[in-house]
């Protein structure tokens, strides 16, 4: 029941792009040449499966009819949930319970946590006669069961992209930008602590801001003061840590403290990146992927094997073929009518793009090492699957737009 | 318009998000691309494993038994190979590694090509001097010295190591071991592994070809490798010796000799002789056959193999009998007339003339099987059977080496499911109270059970660690505890059953005369058991010496080498006779070395392997001398 005038083939199409794209870099990430000879994992194999599966699914859901997906979710939610507290009682491995592994294949729930939340959020916060305090502390309420069970995995990385698609769909709620503010403002103040000069003009630009938003005198006050008390506190609550757990932060803040562990891969990965240089050594040529220095590099590490071979040119294409992604994605946003959808829409694209930054960015040194799969392009069954419905379910609310509640 | 801001927000995030991925990637692969071309070439960046020295082995007085030599080791980095024909061609040509043997160890490490794996271990330096030249052609070779083991002596108990093999790796590899790794196979090196390996230590290499370094990090991390904790054994290297000597050449068998005081191995002899070091070369096709041919040296007799006991487990039936108030010091059985008819079979005595009828400590010193016959028609077969795992025999004592085994007493259920439920297990009986039919116990269990005799009772587990040294000093009770128990017999009972071993060594017409030492006292029973391996009987003798206190007990074994007090018996007297002659050097408490010494507190947990439980159910095994 597709729509010839409503569906969106072109978001569509970037979407199979990105998916291609991804299983010609698993080929080549999987493939180890010994002298003259040269032996291929099946992981690409597995991908187009797993592909194949996705898109399958997408065009089921699409077909199902728009009251019974509605209806779905909820129960859907809280079977998640279930699954993600039994997972904390499977076998650790690496040291987190993140995995429900069937004959080989293995189930990560809070992948499907991710979809599952920002879906009932949108529901939540979108119903009308809701102040903007209570879209706020209903969205913060719901996000805050799925994270907290993740963070007792531990999967600190995975946490970080449901609060930046909480952030996105409050915008999307047209909560006024200052309660953005507001509630990021202690993050920053955190961050500017380590420094004086920093800290004292972030809270000069933070009262600024507030004023200029036509806040009141006593809110812009007490904001004011919980973040002055923030800043101050911190480095008294720092020196209180003992050395090896300040290590252990300012190693996640700056892996190249640890030569040994994160910062090694790190520095593996800009290697290869930058030995890429403007052509590329050509598919299947990377010397640093071949001798295999980076331990998953057909996973989280994959951009290091694009950026080897395929160079900067090659990585600027795929930068393009993501952006181009995204920018379709928000013209679904202005597209969509129905404030529950739009709200969904604009969680969906911050998730996608903050692990595309985050994933990229890490390949290239750019921000710490985390563990967040490059969507659409690492290779990964479930990860591929929830990122490709996400897309799906954005697809569903395009082909139906139009039966305005 | 108020539905384009948010929009607007995200296009503008969207455009920062990639500005910054765009120019931190031409950062990266236009304007430094070229040097991050060359550090790839190089590849100077990478995690080098720093291998820790394995502990050594001593004996009490901290004389060496196990030491780490220097060796020249061949190390191949699979991604560099570039010409796999020509290589396979070298490395068959001098090293006798095969086309699959290669194949195999690059397919292993395929996900990790950089790394250098162990190709070749132990290489003569004049193979080394003579290739040298050579191995400019194959950059993926490189030659460098690393250490190896050498066994001071051929013994049973050290056991040996080994490269780590893909099934070991497959489970272990959790525990930071490489590829390259040794791991303990068998006996001591691999019972107390965790405490051997220590940690290896890791450090980062980071410089470019000029030997300058390239800086990416801002310091060069590194973890020292901690090396691991030497053993110091209770086993005293001139006992050792003095065993290994008193053992007649030629014959297979085991001498256990047991500080009666500790239950510390002093001596642990299991014949024919194998020498560890064998297996620290590639091993000849001869040697493997001899090896592996009808002696089995590699058999440890002492613990990987359970014989009939014979006559040795006749003190036990006659514990039995006295602590059930069957009989009493004075009880005279059935009158030995060569023999004991029963039912429709006539059970024969090993003196075909008959000893009369006898009471426990003459049937005990002339080894009667007619008293133990009768005996045996009184008690059930399950008493029996439990009072044989009280006794701990036919059951793992727990000694601090690994595949122990539990020999094997056989109980009523056992004999229906094997034999069906008609058997008459009285007549099964009779063979077992003199430690024949399907009873089966390994040396060890007759030596821990005779220096349980020798200490009023108290059952102490052999053990052949007594503390470490090196980086870490632990003590025996720091590492495992050592488990004493009360043997199921009274005072009383235990002094008939001494004085009746006092008899067969020190009275006249005593099976065991040939033990008997002038300067002490000792306690012992021979025993000369029929077994399916052969026609000749096994020779055993169980005793221990007692001057002012009990000294030692020694188990001699020797497979169907005769009579008992004939050939085991002049075994232990020799052993007793070396204890007794340089007791002051023996029992002399020796320092720790300077170079020994440590004040670390070491970080190791103690071994795996278990304590076995009390009465464990009996195992269904029934083979002799199997592995």
């Amino acid at each position: 029941m597709i729509n010839r005038k409503k569906f969106d083939f072109r978001l569509l199409t970037a979407l199979m792009i990105l998916i291609i794209f991804g299983c010609v870099a698993i080929f080549s990430a999987s493939t180890t040449r010994i002298g003259d000879r040269s032996s291929t994992q099946n992981h690409w194999w597995k991908q187009i499966i797993f592909s194949v599966i996705a898109l399958g699914a997408v065009v089921a859901m699409i077909k199902l009819p728009m009251p019974v997906f509605d209806l779905a979710i909820l129960p859907l939610f809280f079977v998640n949930l279930l699954a993600l507290i039994l997972v904390l009682f499977t076998p650790a491995v690496n040291g987190s319970h993140r995995w429900f592994s069937f004959g080989g294949i293995n189930v990560q729930p809070s992948e499907s946590a991710k979809l599952l939340t920002i879906l009932i959020v949108a529901r939540s916060i979108s119903k009308e006669h809701l102040t903007e305090m209570k879209q706020i502390l209903y969205g913060i309420g719901i996000m805050i069961v799925p994270v907290a069970l993740i963070i007792i995995e531990p999967d600190f990385g995975t946490t970080l992209v449901f609060w930046c698609s909480l952030l996105a769909m409050l915008i999307a709620a047209d909560v006024p930008l200052f309660y953005i503010l507001l509630i990021i403002s202690p993050v920053i103040s955190i961050v500017s602590s380590f420094y004086l000069p920093a800290m004292i003009i972030w809270l000069l630009i933070l009262i600024l801001l507030l004023i200029r938003f036509h806040l009141s005198w006593v809110a812009v006050t007490v904001a004011s003061i919980i973040n002055t008390f923030i800043a101050l506190i911190m480095p008294v609550f720092w020196n209180s840590l003992k050395d090896y757990q300040q290590n252990r932060i300012l190693t996640f803040i700056d892996p190249m403290r640890d030569p040994l562990g994160a910062g090694y891969q790190i520095i593996q990965a800009k290697i290869a990146v930058g030995s890429g240089a403007i052509g590329g050594k050509g598919w299947l040529a990377g010397t640093q992927k071949n001798m295999n220095f980076l331990p998953e590099h057909h996973t989280d590490f994959i951009f290091s094997v694009i950026g080897e071979e395929f160079g900067f040119v090659g990585s600027l294409l795929l930068l393009g073929a993501f952006f181009y992604f995204f920018w379709r994605l928000s013209v679904c946003v202005i597209d969509l009518k129905v404030r529950e959808r739009r709200i969904a829409t604009a969680g969906i694209m911050a998730y996608l793009m903050f692990q595309t930054f985050i994933n990229i960015g890490m390949n290239i040194g750019l921000v710490p090492a985390t563990g967040i799969p490059l969507p659409f392009i690492s290779y990964g069954g479930s990860n591929l699957l929830i990122n490709t419905v996400a897309v799906g379910v954005i697809l569903k609310y395009m082909n139906e737009r139009g039966f305005m509640k | 318009m108020i539905r384009s801001t948010p929009v607007l927000v995200y296009r503008i995030v969207l455009a920062i998000l990639f500005l910054a991925l765009i120019i931190a990637l031409f950062r990266l692969q236009v304007i430094k691309g070229e040097y991050y071309k060359q550090v790839a070439e190089l590849n100077f960046v990478r995690i080098r494993r720093v291998p820790a020295t394995r502990g050594e082995i001593y004996d009490s007085k901290y004389r060496p038994i196990v030491v780490n030599i220097p060796s020249h080791n061949l190390y191949l980095t699979s991604g560099k190979i570039h010409n796999l024909p020509s290589l396979v061609r070298f490395l068959s040509a001098y090293f006798g590694i095969t086309e699959q043997d290669l194949e195999q160890l690059v397919f292993q490490q395929r996900f990790k090509t950089y790394e250098e794996i162990l190709l070749a271990d132990n290489i003569p330096y004049e193979t080394v001097l003579s290739l040298s030249e050579m191995m400019n052609y194959y950059p993926e070779l490189s030659f460098r010295i690393g250490t190896t083991r050498s066994y001071l002596y051929p013994n049973h108990f050290t056991g040996y190591v080994g490269r780590i093999n893909e099934d070991e790796y497959s489970q272990y590899k959790q525990e930071d071991y490489s590829i390259n790794s040794y791991i303990g196979k068998t006996g001591l090196e691999s019972y107390y592994e965790v405490l051997l390996r220590g940690q290896d230590g890791k450090e980062i290499v980071q410089v470019d070809a000029q030997g300058r370094s390239l800086d990416l990090f801002r310091n060069e991390g590194s973890i020292e490798p901690l090396n691991g904790l030497s053993l110091v054994l209770t086993i005293d290297n001139d006992l050792q010796e003095a065993a290994n000597q008193a053992f007649p050449a030629g014959r297979k068998g085991a001498v256990v000799v047991l500080d009666a005081k500790t239950g510390g191995v002093l001596a642990y002899v299991s014949r024919p002789e194998f020498d560890p070091n064998v297996f620290m070369q590639r091993i000849s096709p001869e040697i493997w056959a001899e090896l592996n041919g009808k002696d089995r040296p590699m058999l440890d007799r002492v613990i990987h193999a359970a014989y009939p006991p014979g006559s040795v487990f006749k003190p036990l039936t006659a514990e039995i009998g006295l602590e059930l108030g069957l009989v009493y010091r004075n009880t005279r059985l059935a009158s030995c007339v060569g023999g004991m008819q029963y039912g429709n079979r006539f059970f024969r005595c090993w003196n075909h003339g008959g000893h009369g009828s006898t009471n426990v400590i003459d049937a005990l010193k002339v080894s009667c099987d007619v008293y133990f016959y009768d005996l045996s028609q009184r008690i059930r077969l399950d008493v029996f059977h439990d009072y044989a795992y009280k006794n701990y025999l036919c059951v793992k004592t727990g000694i601090d080496l690994p595949n122990e085994r539990n020999g094997f007493f056989p109980t009523t259920s056992w004999y229906h499911e094997k034999l069906g439920k008609a058997i008459n297990i009285q007549g099964h009986k009779i063979n077992l109270s003199i430690g024949q039919g399907e009873v089966l116990t390994t040396p060890m269990q007759i030596a821990a059970f005779y220096n349980a005799l020798a200490n009023n009772g108290l059952w102490i587990q052999p053990h052949i660690l007594q503390q470490t040294v090196g980086r870490g000093r632990l003590t025996r009770e720091e590492v495992q505890e050592v488990k004493t128990t009360r043997l199921p017999i009274s005072p009383a009972n235990l002094a008939i059953i001494r004085d009746g071993l006092w008899a067969v060594v020190n009275a006249p017409g005593g099976t065991g005369a040939n033990s008997k030492v002038s300067d002490g006292t000792v306690y012992g029973k021979t025993g000369s058991a029929e077994n399916s391996m052969g026609k000749v009987t096994h020779a055993w003798y169980a005793g221990y010496l007692v001057t002012d206190k009990p000294e030692i007990t020694v188990v001699v074994f020797a497979e169907n080498a005769g009579g008992g007090g004939a050939i085991a018996a002049p075994v232990a007297n020799r052993i007793f006779n070396y204890y007794l002659g340089n007791r002051e050097m023996i029992r002399q408490v020796v320092p720790i070395p300077a170079n020994l010494q440590s004040n670390e507190t070491p970080i190791e947990t103690p071994p795996v392997e278990s304590i076995p439980a009390e009465n464990p159910a009996p195992s269904p095994v029934t083979g002799e001398a199997e592995e």
